[in-house]
């Protein structure tokens, strides 16, 4: 009935039908609505949404360069660069950190895994900068990173070289360390580095930063929605730094250091003819790849809380009253003065009085009439003392500073202290007190004031060896690529020549001579069959030190006994190698320190004399570095990070390693 | 029933082309979706979609078959099954993503509150027919209709469900203006509506009521509810005039692009399509619906008007939110493209709806027995 009909039917005009031309126009608008919103966001805000889209897929990578390697002077590897799995967040707006953190912890907690990252605080964190959380990851924990990847937003791992140091504990001080740059490094310096990167922090490492770290490379890849690298858009390839050649020969190195065992000190080996740092050394020492990873706060304060500071390098910063080893200076200066002649005599009988104080000899009773020559041989604090009362504190303190002394050597160091020669105008200045006669006779025989560090006292007596150059020490030989071109040499650099005569020199040297090798002289345990060392022992009484500081420091030491130093260079003739040796609170100089220098002399001259042992050919310093690099064992044009990376965590990571690490070298 | 020969030659093969065309972007644009997927998926979705579209099809087939005035009687009998499965859902229902909206029949997962929008329709289509009112319809008339959606809508809600619920509103609203109302009944509808929004609110999950703020303002909560809206317009928005190709898009490749396969499969589209893209879907969509009404217009008895009309609102409000919704101009709440989201609910809902109104067009010109 009523169903045949239809109401709304178009036939029949009216009501219904403009119903349907209305729903007509209503539909038209609002799809021309959605239409017009389209245009809004694809046209006028299109290129605005373009660059955000841009942003949430595209990153900028870095690739890290690989850091040139520091190689002995026989070109033998002393660091490696290894490859380290980290655990990186890349913080982008979407994402918390925290959370991430957390999330991953809970994981590891798990696991019983332990994972606790320094997060920089909120407002420190730059919004793009990866933060790395972690080198070094053991891999349990990265599979576990890569398998929870897509719970964990922005937690991604990368490869990235990390340095090991194989000679450790005996280059530490030389070669130093890298580690994370610090915000206050990165503010000074903002256009050669970015977070995260590794910079020289100690050292050679520190030193030569310039030259090791390259320059690092970067990698547009486009990344997914969990962090992910799809594929690269494009590379700047990093360029590798350079390998820095260094004067130190491993083999006197590592004699030194095991002669030094358990000894708290330090040993420099030079070569007096042109200042080549042969050997450097300080003890005790610390490990350098401790601070390859992230060095832990137990680690950090185990060493920065050591009583015996092994984090100092004292071979060029710590610093010494010279003690006996002082009295060549002072020989030095009377004979050039003219105020004694070598026949001299003064009567020794076992003290000295200046006005109302009296200064002791060491020999307490008394070395009786004594010359130059027997004053040097046996030390005599008394003859020295009168001669020092003649020459004044003056006059002292030009010749020292002539040897270099009171003044950094210049070697290529960071952090070099400057060591301390008195003078009236200084105490005037430092003190706002005249200079007390009595005084000067304290710094006749290196106490009171006088103040050296190792390397500048070794540096003195290579000039009294090589007829009064005083060379500036020289650690680094010199600079190349990684494939041995050289990119820089270190020649000899000539800092001054001592105004002190060749007759002078001979009769000091004399003295030095008789020192090691008469029976009444101090380093007579030193003497060698061939009789060719030349040498003086010091005996350092660490008192009365200017800076409270450092003197409440030295009360224990006064405690645990003297400093023993011994100086001395080989063959007495022609010297080609000059070793200085402190040991503290080892007491005498001649039986403390000299046998530490004894074992040093006794294996160069052994393995100078033995026929050429075909392991490290001495020779290899000579010929060019491309032949040169022939005769390194496999360690040196080719750093073990170029090699194929061997992921552990199977597929995903191993593509990125190949990518963070530059091609190997042809 | 045996179909008359002269049934086919009257077949609307426009209608029947148009969804076809849709339908296969949309199976393309999945494609895209799950392409920087492959490997990890079990069976690929577009594959998938392409089953349902399969198995709507043969629907599709039997619902322009029976004459639609059959299943016009049997109308009721619908709606109480999909109440009744409605109920089930609620009860034994499968959640995923903390909302309870699946049943599991004979290996399908079937989402009951699809089946309702459809079901509602013809049951509203039955009602005003049977009721007839030339000079509109008063409240006392339209207390049945207001029960016949708010049963289905309550169920829905509490799913929840917010998007399908607003859907049902919609088609009721729709097809009882369409049906003509008093102005007093206006009045009353609007008095009673706003004075139940606060009620509303508080009867949201507080997700829902989380979407409706970031609709506001999207970078309210970037990372968390504000996160794929923002996506969303970055990958509409850097698609441009042309768009970034096809499997090209980054917002969608990459996976910043959320839901992508579902309630965000437009701005796939839009990334990798551009503007040109979109306009060419939107005028497909445009000619759907207006082709629809026009069914409407021309059906053979006010049910085969209702029915195409109802299904047609179903049609253009879901296109309208949707895109509204993923452009920013609509609050998320949850409603699929139609023929474009993946999702076999909806799907062979969709084409059991176009199979009813290539019945309605078809029969319009046979003459009453």
């Amino acid at each position: 009935m009523s169903m045949n009909s239809n109401p709304l039917n178009s036939h029949e005009p009216g009501e219904f039908r403009q119903r349907f031309q209305t729903l007509f126009v209503v539909v038209f608008i609002a799809l021309s609505i959605l239409f017009v919103r389209m245009w809004y966001l694809q046209v006028i805000k299109g290129e605005e949404l373009r660059q955000r889209s841009e942003n949430n897929s595209v990153r900028m990578r870095k690739l890290p360069a690989l850091r040139g390697l520091i190689l002995d002077t026989n070109g033998m590897a002393l660091v490696d660069n290894q490859t380290s799995f980290d655990l990186v967040f890349i913080p982008d707006r979407s994402r918390d950190i925290r959370e991430t953190i957390d999330k991953f912890a809970a994981l590891c907690r798990k696991r019983s895994l332990a994972f606790a990252p320094d997060v920089p605080p909120k407002g420190r964190q730059r919004t793009f900068q990866p933060v790395r959380l972690e080198r070094n990851v053991a891999w349990e924990k990265l599979a576990l990173a890569e398998t929870h990847a897509l719970e964990l937003p922005g937690l991604i791992t990368e490869v990235s070289p990390v340095r090991q140091y194989l000679a450790g504990e005996v280059m530490a001080h030389v070669i130093g360390y890298i580690g994370e740059i610090g915000p206050e490094e990165l503010e000074r310096n903002p256009a050669a580095y970015a977070m995260g990167d590794m910079v020289g922090k100690f050292g050679i490492e520190k030193y030569l930063d310039p030259y090791l770290r390259g320059t690092n490379g970067f990698e547009q890849v486009e990344v997914n929605a969990v962090g992910k690298g799809v594929r690269s858009l494009g590379r700047i390839d990093p360029v590798s730094g350079y390998n820095v050649v260094l004067n130190i020969d491993s083999y006197l190195q590592k004699t030194a250091w095991d002669a030094m065992a358990g000894r708290t000190g330090a040993v420099v080996v030079m070569d007096p003819r042109d200042g080549a740092v042969l050997a450097m050394l300080s003890t005790p020492s610390f490990d350098p790849n401790l601070f390859t990873g992230k060095v832990t706060l137990a680690d950090w304060r185990k060493l920065a809380d050591n009583r015996l500071r092994p984090m100092e390098n004292r071979a060029a910063s710590g610093q010494y009253p010279p003690g006996s080893t002082y009295k060549p200076v002072v020989a030095a200066a009377a004979l050039e003065q003219k105020l004694i002649t070598p026949e001299t005599i003064v009567y020794c009988n076992g003290s000295f009085v200046m006005g109302n104080r009296t200064f002791r000899c060491w020999q307490k009773k008394g070395h009786g009439r004594v010359n130059l020559h027997r004053a040097l041989v046996e030390s005599c604090d008394v003859f020295f003392y009168e001669v020092g009362r003649r020459v004044g504190v003056d006059t002292l303190a030009r010749y020292a500073r002539e040897l270099g002394l009171g003044a950094p050597t210049g070697v290529d160091l960071p952090r070099e202290k400057a060591g301390l020669i008195p003078t009236r105008e200084w105490k005037l200045k430092r003190f706002r007190q005249p200079w007390h006669p009595g005084e000067t006779i304290s710094i006749a025989i290196g106490q009171g004031y006088d103040l050296v560090t190792p390397i500048q006292l070794l540096n003195a007596y290579a000039a009294l060896a090589n007829g009064g150059t005083v060379w500036q020490p020289r650690l680094v030989k010199r600079i190349e690529t990684q494939d041995g071109k050289p990119v820089k040499r270190f020649p000899p650099v000539r800092r001054s020549v001592a105004s002190i005569s060749a007759e002078t020199l001979k009769q000091i040297n004399r003295g030095l001579w008789g020192v090691v090798n008469e029976p009444r002289g101090t380093g007579y345990v030193l003497r060698r069959r061939e009789a060719d060392v030349s040498g003086k022992t010091g005996t350092s009484q660490v008192v009365g030190l200017p800076q409270d500081e450092k003197a409440r420091r030295l009360k224990q030491a006064v405690a645990q006994g003297d400093h023993a130093l011994f100086v001395c260079f080989a063959p007495d003739k022609a010297p080609e190698i000059a070793i200085a040796v402190i040991v503290e609170h080892g007491g005498h100089g001649g039986s403390a320190a000299a046998p530490v220098a004894r074992r040093i002399i006794d294996a160069y001259f052994a393995r100078k004399n033995a026929p050429p042992a075909p392991p490290r050919p001495v020779v290899a310093t000579a010929v060019p570095a491309g032949t040169a690099a022939g005769s390194r064992p496999g360690t040196a044009p080719t750093p073990t990070a170029t090699r194929p990376v061997v992921s552990p965590t199977d597929r995903p990571v191993a593509p990125r390693g190949a990518n963070a690490h530059p091609e190997p070298n042809p | 029933m045996k179909i008359d020969r002269r049934l086919l030659l009257n077949f609307d093969w426009t209608l029947f082309a148009l969804v076809l065309v849709i339908s296969g972007i949309g199976l393309m644009n999945i494609f895209s979706t799950g392409y920087s997927l492959s490997g990890l998926r079990q069976t690929p979705l577009y594959l998938k979609q392409l089953q349902w579209i399969a198995m709507g099809l043969a629907i599709m087939v039997i619902a322009f078959s029976v004459d639609y005035r059959l299943i016009h009687r049997y109308a009721y009998v619908l709606y109480g099954v999909a109440v009744v499965l409605l109920v089930v859902v609620a009860l034994y229902g499968y959640a995923t993503r903390g909302s309870q909206r699946w049943i599991a029949l004979g290996g399908f997962m079937l989402q009951p509150s699809e089946l309702m929008k459809l079901a509602l329709i013809l049951a509203l289509a039955r009602y005003f027919d049977r009721h007839r009112s030339l000079q509109g319809y008063g409240l006392r008339e339209l207390v049945t209709p207001l029960i016949l959606v708010l049963v289905p809508f309550l169920l829905i809600l509490r799913q929840p469900d917010l998007g399908t619920g607003l859907i049902l509103l919609i088609i009721f609203l729709a097809m009882v203006v369409f049906s003509g109302v008093r102005w007093r009944s206006v009045l009353w509808f609007g008095a009673g509506g706003i004075a139940l929004i606060p009620l509303a609110w508080f009867f949201l999950h507080d997700y829902q009521q989380e979407r409706i703020l970031t609709f506001f303002n999207p970078e309210r909560d970037p990372l968390g509810s504000g996160y794929h809206i923002i996506q969303s317009m970055i990958a509409i928005g850097s698609g441009g005039l042309f768009g970034k190709g096809f499997l090209k898009g980054t917002q969608t490749q990459l996976k910043f692009l959320p839901e992508q396969q579902t309630d965000f499969v437009f701005s796939v589209f839009a990334e990798e399509w551009g503007l040109a893209g979109g306009l060419v879907l939107l005028i497909l969509f445009l000619f759907l619906i207006l082709w629809g009404l026009k069914i409407s217009q021309r059906a053979r008895d006010l049910s085969g008007t209702l029915i195409a009309f109802g299904i047609t609102v179903m049609i253009f409000s879901e296109v309208f939110i949707n895109i509204g919704m993923v452009t920013g101009i609509l609050p998320v709440v949850g409603i699929p493209l139609p023929f474009f989201s993946y999702g076999g609910s909806s799907m062979v809902v969709l084409l059991t709806g176009i199979g009813l109104m290539l019945n309605i067009s078809m029969r319009r010109f046979i003459l009453h027995s």
